[in-house]
C-alpha cells in the first residue's frame, strides 16, 4: 500500500497556505486493540482517523494547527489559524527555527506488511484463545494485549519536500498470573502479525511465573543479568536523557562533555538504525528528513546525540533526522529506532553462569528520572525477578526498587547476548507511532537495588 | 515560550464518532472514526460488531446494568473565554513573566506556558441517554531550569508538568500572577545547584499540598480505581494492594485520612454533568476515619461486586471508549492551621515541594517521590533549601503516618494532565485538592 492518497492530501492541504514558508504532515492510522484480563477478551479498539498538520513559519516563528476535518473548509481553517499563529509569535520578534529543510530523497524499507494491514479480528481473535489455551493448561489467566496498525503518512512542503511513508506494526503481550499474584511476561512486536507467536509468548510468560515462595532481597549493589525486556525500557529512556541534541545543547543532557569519551564498557556499541532487520523501519522524520544510520556509543565511547532542523541550528550543526513533530518538538528530538549490537553469549543461562550471586530481571516497570544530567533513574522489577545463586537462576524473588544510573548500569555490563528482541511498551497515546529498541539481555557487574516489595 | 522568544503555538481540533456495542453471546466492540456521516457510522457499527464477534466468547461481559437516562445540558464554568481573546493578549502575559526568569547566566532554559482547551460532548446511548456538555480547561506555569559544574537544577511554579490548570477560563491564568512568581523561581533554581543535599535516613515529612495531590493520585487515587482491583487493568496500569472485599473494613490510612471523589466540585478537571457513560455526576466517599468505604466504578467493574457504578468512566476523545479514572479526588482539610503550625510543632524534619519525579509499583503499593525542592525544618522553622530531595514507603504503613493536615484557607484544588492509562493510551485530566500535610517517620534521602 503506497500512501498517495494522504500525499494527496498533504498537496491540498498546503495549497491553502501558498506564499508561505509551510509544511503540511498527513498521517492516516487505521488500528485494531483487543485487551484481555483473566483470559477473557475484554476491551476492542478500532480506529480510522486521518490528522492533518500544517506548519507555517514566520521570521523565524512557527505556528502549528492540527485537525482531521480534511475538506476544504476545513483544511482552511487549519491553515488560517496556523498561519495566525506564527504571525503573532513572530510580533513578538524574531524566532530560533532556521526554515524548513531542503527537499531530500528518501529510501525504501520493509516495514509494511499487506496482511497486517488487513486489521483483521479472527486473527487477534486466534491469538488470544492460543494465549489463553496456554496459560490454562499451567493453571494461570491470561492478561495483555494484541494490537496491529497501519500508518501512512506524507509531507509536502513549499520547499519542493514531496514524501510519503507506509508502516505496519503489530505487538502482542502477554502476563501469565497464578491466583496468588505471582506472574511472568512476555511481549513480541514486528512489522507483521504472521511474526507474533501467541502460543510461544503464553508458554514463555508461564515459563517465568515462580512456584515456590519468593524471598527478599537487601539494599545493595548486586550483579544482575537483565532480560531483553528490561534492557530495551532502560534504553528507551537513555534515549531521551542522553541523545537529544536540544538538552544536549542547552547543557542538560546526560552526556554533556562526554562525547569523545568512553561512557560504558568496551562491548557496548548503541546506534540509531531505522533501517535494519528487526527494526520497526521508517523513511523519514517530522519534518522530512531521510532518516539515516548514526553510531551514538561505539566501543563504549560516546560519539554523538541526535538532532532535528531547530536544535541543529543551535548546536550549528545538522538535523540527523529525529524530529519528532512538524518543525521540532518543543522538548527536542529523540532517536526512534535504537539498536544495541548483540554479543556472544548464547542466551541467559550463559550471562548468568559467571554470577555467584545477583539477580535475575525480566521486566522493569514505572521508570522515572531522579536525576537527568547523571541518567540517574529508578523503577521497580515486575513479573518475574529471581535470585541468580551459584551460575543458576535458583528461586523467585519479590519484585525490588532499584535507583541506579543507566551509562553506569552501561559501564558495568560485562557481555550481552547473542540474540536481540525489539522492545517496546506499545505505550500509544495519540497518534499511533510504535518504536522499539532493538537489543539483547545482558550482564552488569552492579545494579543498585535501593528498596524491595516484600 | 523561552529565550525571550515564542518556541511554539500548537492548536489541534478533531472531531469524531465512538461507537461501543454489547454483542448478546460475544462481548464489547468499539469503533472510531472521523467521518459523522450515516455511512460513516453504519460502517464504524459493522466494525465495532465484527471485532467483537471475532474475540473468545466472553458473555458475562456482554451487558450493563441499566441508568436512568441522562438528558440536558452541561457547561463548566468560563469567566473570560480564552478563544475569544487574541494571541497577542495571551502571549503578552507569558513573555512577562518569562523575561523575569533570565537574567543569571546560570539559567539555561526559561519556559512560560500556557494551554486552554474546550472539550464538546453530544452523547446518545440505547439506554435513552441524550445529553451534551462542554468543558473549557484553562492554566500555564513557568519553570527555570539551571545547569553549572556538571549539576542541573529546576524550579516551576505553580508546580510541574505544564502548571496549574482548572476546569475554567482565562481567569484562572491570569489569577497565577507568574510573573510575580518568576523572579523567586529563578533564584531558587540557581540556589539549588549548590544546596546541600537531602539527607538520609527516616525523619519527619511535611508535604506541600501540591505534591501531596501526586501522592494522593498515585498512592490512593489509583489504587481505588475498581477495574485495576479485579484485575481488568493488569497488562498495561497494573492491579492493586487493595481487595473488593476490602471495602468497609480496610485501614487505609490514620484516622486524619478523609478522602472522596467528588466529579462536581467547582473548576476540578475531574468534573462534568455525566461521565462517558451518562452516569450522573457525584461525590462518593472513599475513605472516612482512616477506612475504606468505596471505590471508583464504572458501570460494568460496579456491577462485577454488585455495586452501582460511581460515575468514574471517563474517554480521552470520540476515539478511545470509556474506562475507569479518577474524577477529583482530594483529601479534606484538617485543623491544623497553616503550613507555619504544621511545622510549629517539628523539631527536626524535611518539608519537599512541586514534583520532580514519581515511581510506584504495579499494586500502588511501594512508591519513590523526589520533588524540586526540600528545605530543612529545624526547631519548627524551615531553614535552608535542600537539593535532589526524595522519599519513599508503602502505601498504609505512610498514610498510617498522617499525624497533621493543614486546614481549609491552605487547601488548594490542583490539576493533572498526563494521567495515562489504558490501551490504546488515554490521558485523563484530573484534579486532587490538598492541603499541606504532616508525616511521621518516613524515609527521606534514598537517591543514593
Amino acid at each position: 500500500m503506497n500512501a498517495d492518497g494522504e500525499l494527496a492530501l498533504a498537496r491540498r492541504a498546503l495549497e491553502h497556505l501558498s506564499g508561505e514558508q509551510a509544511q503540511a504532515t498527513v498521517t492516516r492510522e487505521r488500528s485494531l486493540f483487543t485487551r484481555f484480563a483473566r483470559s477473557e477478551a475484554t476491551q476492542a479498539t478500532a480506529i480510522d482517523d486521518t490528522t492533518v498538520e500544517l506548519l507555517c513559519v514566520v521570521q523565524g516563528q512557527t505556528g502549528a494547527a492540527a485537525t482531521n476535518r480534511i475538506d476544504d473548509a476545513g483544511l482552511a481553517h487549519a491553515a488560517q489559524t496556523a498561519r495566525s499563529a506564527a504571525a503573532a509569535a513572530a510580533r513578538s520578534g524574531p524566532g530560533t527555527y532556521p526554515g524548513l529543510p531542503s527537499p531530500s530523497a528518501i529510501g525504501s524499507h520493509e516495514g509494511y506488511d499487506a496482511e497486517t494491514a488487513r486489521l483483521d479480528a479472527a486473527v487477534a481473535g486466534a491469538a488470544l484463545a492460543d494465549a489463553f489455551a496456554c496459560c490454562r493448561e499451567r493453571g494461570l489467566e491470561a492478561f495483555g494485549i494484541w494490537t496491529a496498525g497501519e500508518v501512512l503518512t506524507a509531507i509536502a512542503a513549499s520547499t519542493g519536500t514531496a514524501v510519503a511513508d507506509s508502516f505496519t506494526d503489530a505487538h502482542m503481550s502477554v502476563i501469565a498470573r497464578r491466583a496468588d499474584g505471582r506472574s511472568g511476561h512476555a511481549a513480541a512486536t514486528a512489522v507483521a502479525t504472521a511474526s507474533i507467536d501467541a502460543e510461544s509468548l503464553g508458554r514463555a510468560a508461564a515459563a517465568r511465573v515462580a512456584t515456590e515462595e519468593p524471598g527478599t532481597l537487601a539494599p545493595g549493589s548486586y550483579p544482575v543479568v537483565l532480560d531483553h525486556a528490561a534492557v530495551g525500557a532502560l534504553l528507551d529512556l537513555l534515549g531521551s536523557l542522553g541523545f537529544n541534541g536540544l538538552a544536549h545543547t542547552e547543557q542538560r543532557g546526560a552526556l554533556c562533555g562526554s562525547i569523545g569519551t568512553p561512557v560504558a564498557a568496551a562491548a557496548v556499541n548503541l546506534a540509531d538504525l531505522p533501517n535494519v532487520p528487526g527494526t520497526l523501519p521508517r523513511s523519514f522524520d517530522a519534518e522530512g528528513v531521510p532518516k539515516s544510520s548514526l553510531a551514538l556509543i561505539q566501543d563504549g565511547i560516546a560519539q554523538a546525540v541526535v538532532y532535528d532542523t531547530r536544535s541543529a541550528a543551535l548546536a550549528g550543526t545538522s538535523s540527523t533526522g529525529h524530529a519528532l513533530a512538524p518543525g521540532g518538538s518543543p522538548d527536542g528530538p529523540e532517536p526512534s529506532n535504537l539498536v544495541l549490537a548483540g554479543g556472544d553469549a548464547a542466551g541467559v543461562e550463559e550471562l548468568c553462569a559467571p554470577i555467584e550471586r545477583g539477580l535475575f530481571v525480566t521486566r522493569l516497570w514505572y521508570l522515572a528520572t531522579v536525576e537527568p544530567r547523571h541518567a540517574l533513574v529508578t523503577g521497580m522489577t515486575r513479573d518475574g525477578t529471581f535470585l541468580i545463586e551459584d551460575g543458576v537462576i535458583s528461586r523467585p524473588l519479590h519484585d525490588v526498587r532499584f535507583t541506579d544510573s543507566v551509562l553506569q548500569i552501561l559501564a558495568a555490563t560485562e557481555a550481552l547476548s547473542e540474540r536481540l528482541r525489539l522492545v517496546s511498551d506499545h505505550d500509544l497515546y495519540g497518534r499511533r507511532f510504535a518504536k522499539g529498541v532493538l537489543c539483547p539481555a545482558l550482564r552488569a557487574g552492579a545494579f543498585r537495588v535501593t528498596g524491595g516489595s516484600a | 515560550m523561552s529565550a525571550g522568544r515564542v518556541e511554539g503555538i500548537d492548536c489541534a481540533t478533531d472531531a469524531g464518532v465512538g461507537i461501543r456495542v454489547a454483542v448478546p453471546g460475544c462481548g464489547f466492540g468499539f469503533a472510531a472514526t472521523r467521518e459523522a456521516t450515516k455511512t460513516g457510522l453504519e460502517i464504524a457499527l459493522a466494525r465495532a460488531v465484527a471485532i467483537a464477534r471475532a474475540l473468545p466468547t466472553t458473555p458475562r461481559r456482554a451487558s450493563l446494568p441499566p441508568v436512568p437516562p441522562a438528558l440536558g445540558h452541561w457547561a463548566g464554568p468560563c469567566e473570560i473565554d480564552p478563544f475569544e481573546l487574541s494571541l497577542d493578549e495571551r502571549l503578552e502575559l507569558l513573555l512577562t513573566a518569562e523575561a523575569l526568569l533570565r537574567g543569571d547566566p546560570r539559567i539555561v532554559r526559561g519556559v512560560a506556558e500556557s494551554l486552554a482547551c474546550r472539550t464538546v460532548v453530544a452523547f446518545a446511548s440505547s439506554d435513552g441517554a441524550a445529553f451534551t456538555q462542554e468543558r473549557t480547561e484553562c492554566g500555564g506555569g513557568i519553570t527555570a531550569d539551571a545547569a553549572a559544574q556538571g549539576e542541573t537544577q529546576r524550579r516551576s511554579y505553580p508546580c510541574a508538568q505544564g502548571g496549574s490548570v482548572a476546569l475554567a477560563g482565562h481567569e484562572h491564568l491570569i489569577g497565577l500572577d507568574l510573573a510575580a512568581h518568576a523572579p523567586r523561581v529563578a533564584e531558587e533554581a540557581v540556589a539549588l545547584l549548590s544546596a546541600p543535599p537531602c539527607p538520609t535516613g527516616r525523619t519527619t515529612l511535611v508535604l506541600g499540598d501540591e505534591q501531596l495531590a501526586l501522592q494522593i493520585h498515585e498512592s490512593i487515587g489509583h489504587a481505588l480505581e475498581l477495574d485495576r482491583i479485579l484485575l481488568g487493568e493488569a497488562s498495561y496500569a497494573g492491579t492493586s494492594w487493595v481487595s473488593p472485599t476490602d471495602i468497609g473494613t480496610l485501614r487505609y490510612g490514620s484516622p486524619l485520612l478523609a478522602i472522596s471523589a467528588d466529579a462536581t466540585l467547582p473548576e476540578g478537571l475531574g468534573s462534568f454533568g455525566w461521565d462517558d457513560e451518562g452516569v450522573t455526576a457525584q461525590r462518593t466517599v472513599l475513605i472516612e476515619d482512616g477506612i475504606l468505604r468505596a471505590t471508583l466504578s464504572d458501570r460494568q467493574s460496579a456491577a462485577t461486586i454488585g455495586s452501582e457504578s460511581g460515575g468514574a468512566a471517563r474517554a480521552d476523545g470520540f476515539a478511545r471508549q470509556p474506562i475507569v479514572r479518577m474524577t477529583n479526588v482530594s483529601l479534606a482539610p484538617g485543623e491544623s492551621g497553616t503550613l507555619e503550625e504544621l511545622i510549629a510543632d517539628v523539631p527536626s524534619g524535611v518539608y519537599m515541594e512541586t514534583n520532580r519525579s514519581w515511581s510506584i509499583d504495579d499494586r500502588r503499593l511501594h512508591f519513590q517521590f523526589g520533588t524540586e525542592v526540600g528545605r530543612e525544618i529545624r526547631a519548627g522553622r524551615l531553614g535552608r533549601l535542600l537539593r535532589n530531595p526524595t522519599y519513599a514507603g508503602v502505601t498504609p504503613k505512610f498514610w498510617g503516618s498522617l499525624e497533621a493536615v493543614a486546614g481549609a484557607p491552605a487547601w488548594r484544588l490542583w490539576g493533572l494532565l498526563n494521567c495515562g492509562k489504558g490501551e490504546p493510551g488515554q490521558y485523563a485530566h484530573v484534579s486532587h485538592g490538598a492541603a499541606p500535610a504532616r508525616f511521621a517517620d518516613v524515609e527521606v534521602g534514598v537517591l543514593r
